[in-house]
């Protein structure tokens, strides 16, 4: 009980000319049930109202909050101040451009993504206002599920190696995971060739080293790594069956 | 590409997918190969340093050819398999900073593998080649040739170097394998990691085993 | 300056915002849409329960039609709806659903065969016919006589929300996220667009648009304890307000959620209790079943919300160190259906309260939760008052939802009014041309910067911004809540009137270089007082109880004197209360007032023939 924290906050503006990166150091006593939220809304509202970070839900399901917490990407504002050291630092994700403090630029990166791994259900077929719904088994639909719960918080790419070295071009877990959630709904006709097309590339799956930082920082515990396998395994092997055949046109 | 876009189907350049395969699988050789490569040099034990069984395994290779030429081919292999690894690697210097500063900043178990993995491959690759001119120059290999350059003394530095290097980057690389390629699942990560690194530290505990026995038991030329 | 022209501006890239957006994009029009946030971290994504629509697809959704669907909607209003809106709605709401499928949602299906389900506390059994396999099944929820509310687990507004925002990727429709709308250009017949503040760089932009929709969602962060994130500050609503022309309708109809957990008032889904999670007190004993013997846990929210607060009030609550509390208990559903069906429940009780729903009560209390109040509009979706300026969603005063919304029909009506609204705005753009007045146009952001500028030379005064939001919040929260009377709400009124004139003395204390939080909250903080003002000056000057509006001074509903509309305006900027207008709440009366079946409750018969008397089919 009680508590006094020390957080150590990244500040940089770079709106302000003047400005050059440095740390802030900031402490508060620790209340009940304190979480990183509830931490960084009082040192804004008490100590510096200049202070930028993002919230929205403040419940862990927006992914705006993605943050490095003690070198870690988390979202703060489901950590808890009491499973932290009383000496916590705060910095903004790397890979994300910065714009301001703790708070990075996820939604131009994240449309980027989406448009990159063309994030929508590729269909030749119209919508029938008044058909009914074409059938689905319910367990592929949770199948489905499990990947569509990625929230876009960025700590898989803030948590990658290759993403660190390369922050224009690699697409990370977050888009292989987009892929293969469309790979698996029956509802995207895309042929493996037009989704190689996507991600079969040096940027895409091809450029993944199996860090697994992505699968072990993911607060949704999507099953990243299970994703990154197959998806490589599909990529690959289809291409290699392809040499195949056009070495031996026989058959 | 450009041109292509009239053509109803995109053939895509697939030459990504046949270089990361070719990868894995000059890796995948060059593992096979040190599992054979342990059990010549080990079968010095067999015998407590007889150096017979030894003696007749590389007999084997050398009356078949595959010493003289396997050897160069082996070279080959590791020297490809280092130009397709060598395009993961960072080697602009913002690349190789960025790299670092997350590594240690993050701190996290299979980032620092792969630093060791890519650390370790330069070594090898220098030692391996020093290695293999000096074993390949001097054929035939017997036991107590072997015995003769370990009890000198510098070389058994060398090796007890080596060794380490070379196992963590077969041990690293098998695991990696695993992972990228969808084997080793979220599921069995923990057991075949664990699995992976007794294997390591048993391999790396007979090549111990084995210099031990070429510097103290066998008699040197 | 930066100056964006388009055809029509989405302010808000929520569920309503990008439905709109896909239907104008659609049509060929071009469309660029605001937001705060990233669009997909709008708070449609928060979204857990599901949506309704009549599907009639799993067993005890059998017979469900429009026709119910509509019946439910109304009563659940409490009659304060628009009837011919509730119809539209509930006619569109299947097929909506069903575009959303072919968009991609992975929506829960009917699985055959034998299944139990739970109600008030019970075990039942239901077996799920074999020739509806894989067809989008749906869960019980609140105040619904069928089971109608089509899920994703619990995150149906997430999978929702990034559907709907694939489609616009897809569509390739411009996204501005991280830009703050701050007021509407308009010359007091068309609305012409909006002066905005750029978040990343705190540049001022003019957006110039022949139509601008408003889709910001709701604005419970005018209460202190919300389930709304923290961006539902009402700048949508707030705009149009200050415009003295668009009025607000039905400030006073705010709705409490029966279950948000204590003390941080993060949601647990309504689904909870849909799937038979029980209601507890200190005891550990229900209580629903003595209040409400028919639905249970299972009434409208505004019902159970009164309950919960009655209940607490007789000294049944669980006392904590953040006032006492109700139990929710789902741990009968079993692990396989709460790691199943409800795992954003479980994830919350695990990270934000230590507790494990499967073994351990959830400790809940009725929290604001949903604003039915909004910009007022047409069947169309188009504001009174402007032209050119619509309004969807959360924000709107569409009024399907009266003076209670029900669980589900609030996603339902993102999508619905959606489309519909995104139809009428095109049919609106074709061929439609506007002339954007420079001398306005200028003026409008002459204005804006003046305010900014006043704020950091602190030229009207130096209150701080964040003790005047707490200050809001708490008379908000204990005199508008739950129960009210004339008053308190009288003392909040006074009080309000107070908080207001300190949140035009707002000076800041941070160098507002760049996107700076505290200038964004202090442009918007005197709206947000002003939408204060309106909630409690409404709900004191409606003397009767109606849906969430429970008067303890008038516990009757009154429909001989109360059938009508609030519309709440704020003529000038010098007002210190909202001028209040009235209207019918709906032109047709398809089914007339009457019992909700729910919820003992008096009501005061009108007489008014042309109410009494049903209307066949309208349309
Ligand atoms: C916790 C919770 C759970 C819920 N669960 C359910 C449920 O299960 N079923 C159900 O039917 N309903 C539910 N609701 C209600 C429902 O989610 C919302 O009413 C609905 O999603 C609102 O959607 P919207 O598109 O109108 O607004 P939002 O999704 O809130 O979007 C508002 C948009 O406006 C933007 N915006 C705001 N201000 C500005 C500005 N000044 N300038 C530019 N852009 C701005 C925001 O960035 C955002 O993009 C729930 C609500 C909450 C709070
Ligand atoms: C006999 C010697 C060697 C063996 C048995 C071996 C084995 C392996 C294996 C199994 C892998 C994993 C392959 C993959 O991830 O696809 C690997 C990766 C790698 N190897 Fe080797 N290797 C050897 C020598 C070398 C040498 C000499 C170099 C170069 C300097 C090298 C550099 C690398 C690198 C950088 C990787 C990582 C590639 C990646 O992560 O994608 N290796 N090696
Ligand atoms: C075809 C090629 C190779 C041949 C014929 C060969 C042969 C031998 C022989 C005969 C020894 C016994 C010691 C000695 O004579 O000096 C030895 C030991 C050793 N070799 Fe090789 N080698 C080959 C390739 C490699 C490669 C590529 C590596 C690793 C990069 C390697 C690593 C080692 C190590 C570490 C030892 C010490 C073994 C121990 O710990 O007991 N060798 N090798
Ligand atoms: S995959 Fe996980 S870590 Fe990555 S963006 Fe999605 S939720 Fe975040
Ligand atoms: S951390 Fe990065 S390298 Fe691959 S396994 Fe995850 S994307
Ligand atoms: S604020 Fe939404 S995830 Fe943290």
């Amino acid at each position: 009980m009680g508590r006094t924290l020390k957080f150590n906050i990244f500040r940089f503006n770079p709106e302000d000319t003047a400005a050059v990166p440095r740390m802030d150091t900031f402490y508060l006593e620790e209340t009940d049930a304190m979480t990183l939220y509830i931490a960084l809304n009082r040192i804004r509202e008490e100590q510096d109202p200049a202070l930028m970070f993002d919230f929205m839900c403040r419940a862990g399901i927006c992914g705006s909050c993605a943050m490095m917490i003690n070198g870690k990407p988390d979202l703060a504002c489901h950590t808890k101040t009491k499973k932290l050291p009383s000496e916590i630092t705060l910095m903004p994700m790397p890979v994300f451009k910065l714009i301001g403090d703790l708070s990075v630029d996820t939604g131009t990166w994240f449309r980027g993504m989406n448009e990159k791994v063309q994030s929508w259900v590729h269909t030749r077929k119209t919508f029938e206002p008044h058909a009914p719904e074409e059938r689905m088994d319910n367990a592929l639909a949770d199948e489905i599920y499990e990947l569509e719960r990625c929230i876009e918080c960025g700590c898989c790419v803030a948590a990658c190696g290759k993403a660190n070295m390369l922050p224009e071009g690699f697409m990370g877990a977050t888009a292989f995971n987009r892929v293969a959630r469309f790979m698996m709904d029956p509802r995207d006709e895309r042929t493996n060739d037009q989704y190689f097309e996507v991600v079969g590339n040096e940027d895409g799956i091809f450029g993944c080293l199996g860090l697994l930082g992505c699968e072990d920082m993911c607060p949704k515990k999507i099953p990243l790594q299970d994703q990154l396998g197959v998806l490589r395994r599909k990529m690959g092997f289809s291409q290699v069956k392809h040499l195949f055949k056009a070495v031996m046109p026989g058959k | 590409m450009m041109a292509d876009q009239t053509i109803a189907r995109v053939e895509p350049v697939r030459t990504e997918a046949y270089l990361d395969f070719l990868q894995m699988l000059t890796g995948v050789g060059l593992v096979a190969f040190m599992w054979c490569h342990m059990i010549l040099v080990a079968s010095v034990n067999l015998d407590l340093g007889g150096g017979r069984v030894m003696n007749l395994i590389a007999y084997f290779f050398e009356a078949t050819y595959m010493a003289q030429l396997g050897g160069p081919l082996i070279a080959l292999t590791m020297v490809f398999h280092f130009v397709l690894a060598a395009r993961k690697l960072p080697f602009r210097a913002r690349e190789q900073k960025a790299m670092w500063r997350h590594t240690v900043n993050f701190n996290h178990t299979d980032t620092w593998l792969w630093i060791i993995q890519a650390v370790t491959a330069f070594i090898i690759l220098i030692m391996g080649c020093i290695h293999m001119w000096t074993v390949l120059t001097d054929l035939p290999i017997t036991a107590a040739k072997s015995a003769h350059r370990i009890q000198g003394g510098w070389w058994l530095l060398f090796y007890l170097f080596l060794l380490p290097m070379i196992e963590l980057h077969v041990g690293i690389g098998i695991y990696r394998i695993g992972v990228k390629w969808g084997y080793i699942k979220r599921a069995n990560r923990k057991v075949l990691h664990g699995f992976e690194n007794k294997l390591t530290v048993i391999m790396i505990g007979i090549g111990l085993v084995t210099l031990f026995t070429f510097f103290f038991l066998v008699k040197a030329m | 300056m930066d100056t964006f022209y388009t055809d029509l501006l989405c302010v808000g890239a929520g569920l309503a915002g990008e439905r709109v957006a896909v239907a104008a994009a659609s049509a060929g029009f071009e469309t660029i849409c605001l937001s705060i946030v990233p669009p997909r971290r709008s708070h449609s994504s928060a979204a857990q329960g599901g949506m309704q629509a009549s599907l009639g697809n799993c067993c005890k959704g059998e017979g469900d039609c429009p026709d119910v669907h509509f019946a439910d909607t109304v009563k659940g209003s409490d009659w304060g709806c628009d009837q011919e809106v509730a119809r539209l709605f509930a006619e569109t709401a299947p097929v909506a659903v069903r575009e959303m499928a072919f968009w991609g949602i992975p929506w829960n299906r009917v699985v055959p065969g034998k299944g139990i389900y739970y109600k008030a506390g019970k075990e039942y059994e239901k077996i799920e016919k074999r020739e509806m396999e894989g067809m989008i099944t749906a869960r019980d929820f609140g105040g619904t006589a069928k089971w109608r509310t089509c899920y994703t687990s619990d995150g149906t507004g997430h999978t929702l929300l990034f559907t709907m925002d694939n489609e616009v990727v897809h569509l390739g429709v411009t996204v501005h996220d991280r830009v703050e709308v701050l007021s509407l250009i308009h010359d007091g017949q068309t609305c012409m667009g909006v002066v905005a503040r750029c978040l990343k760089t705190g540049k001022l932009r003019v957006y110039l648009a022949k139509a601008t929709l408003i889709a910001t969602g709701g604005y419970g962060r005018i209460y202190r304890e919300t389930t709304n994130c923290v961006i539902n500050n009402g700048d949508g609503t707030i705009v149009t307000l200050d415009t003295g022309i668009v009025p607000f309708g039905n400030p006073e109809a705010v709705q409490f959620h029966p279950t948000g957990i204590v003390p941080t008032n993060i949601l647990v889904t309504e689904g909870c209790r849909g799937d038979g999670g029980t209601l507890k007190d200190v005891n550990g004993e229900r209580f629903m079943h003595i209040y409400e013997p028919g639905k249970q846990e299972l009434a409208s929210r505004d019902v159970v919300s009164r309950w919960m607060t009655h209940h607490m009030r007789l000294g049944k609550g669980v006392p904590s160190p953040y006032g006492p509390h109700l139990w929710l208990d789902i741990r009968h559903l079993g692990a396989h259906h709460i790691k199943t069906k409800l795992r954003e429940v479980e994830e919350i009780c695990n990270e934000f309260l230590d507790v494990d729903p499967i073994t351990q009560m959830i400790p809940v209390r009725p929290a604001h939760h949903y604003s039915m109040g909004g910009v007022r509009t047409n069947k169309d979706g188009a504001a009174y008052g402007l032209k050119g300026l619509y309004a969807a969603g959360e924000a709107a005063c569409w009024d399907m939802h009266g003076f209670n919304r029900l669980g589900g029909n609030s996603l339902a009506e993102t999508i619905v009014a959606g489309r519909i609204v995104g139809e009428k705005i095109s049919e609106f753009l074709q061929g439609y041309e506007v002339d954007f007045k420079t001398s306005i146009i200028q003026a409008e952001v002459k204005k804006q910067q003046e305010k900014i500028n006043n704020l950091v030379s602190g030229k009207n005064g130096k209150e701080n911004v964040y003790e005047i939001k707490a200050a809001m919040g708490d008379e908000l929260m204990d005199r508008v809540a739950v129960f009210r009377t004339g008053a308190e709400l009288q003392k909040a009124v006074d009080n309000l009137q107070v908080i207001y004139d300190r949140a035009k003395r707002i000076g800041l204390s941070s160098k507002p270089v760049g996107a700076n939080p505290e200038l964004s909250m202090a442009l918007r903080m005197p709206g947000m007082v002003r939408l204060a003002l309106c909630t409690a000056y409404g709900a004191l000057m409606r003397t009767e109880s109606r849906g969430a509006h429970a008067r303890e001074d008038y516990p009757e509903r009154n429909d001989r004197d109360w059938l009508k509309r609030t519309l709440a305006y704020w003529k000038s900027e010098d007002d210190t209360l909202p001028t209040l207008e009235y209207e019918k709440p709906s032109k047709v009366w398809e089914l007339p007032p009457g019992e909700r079946g729910y919820g003992s409750s008096k009501i005061i018969c009108t007489e008014d023939p042309e109410i009494c008397t049903p209307k066949p089919e309208t349309n």
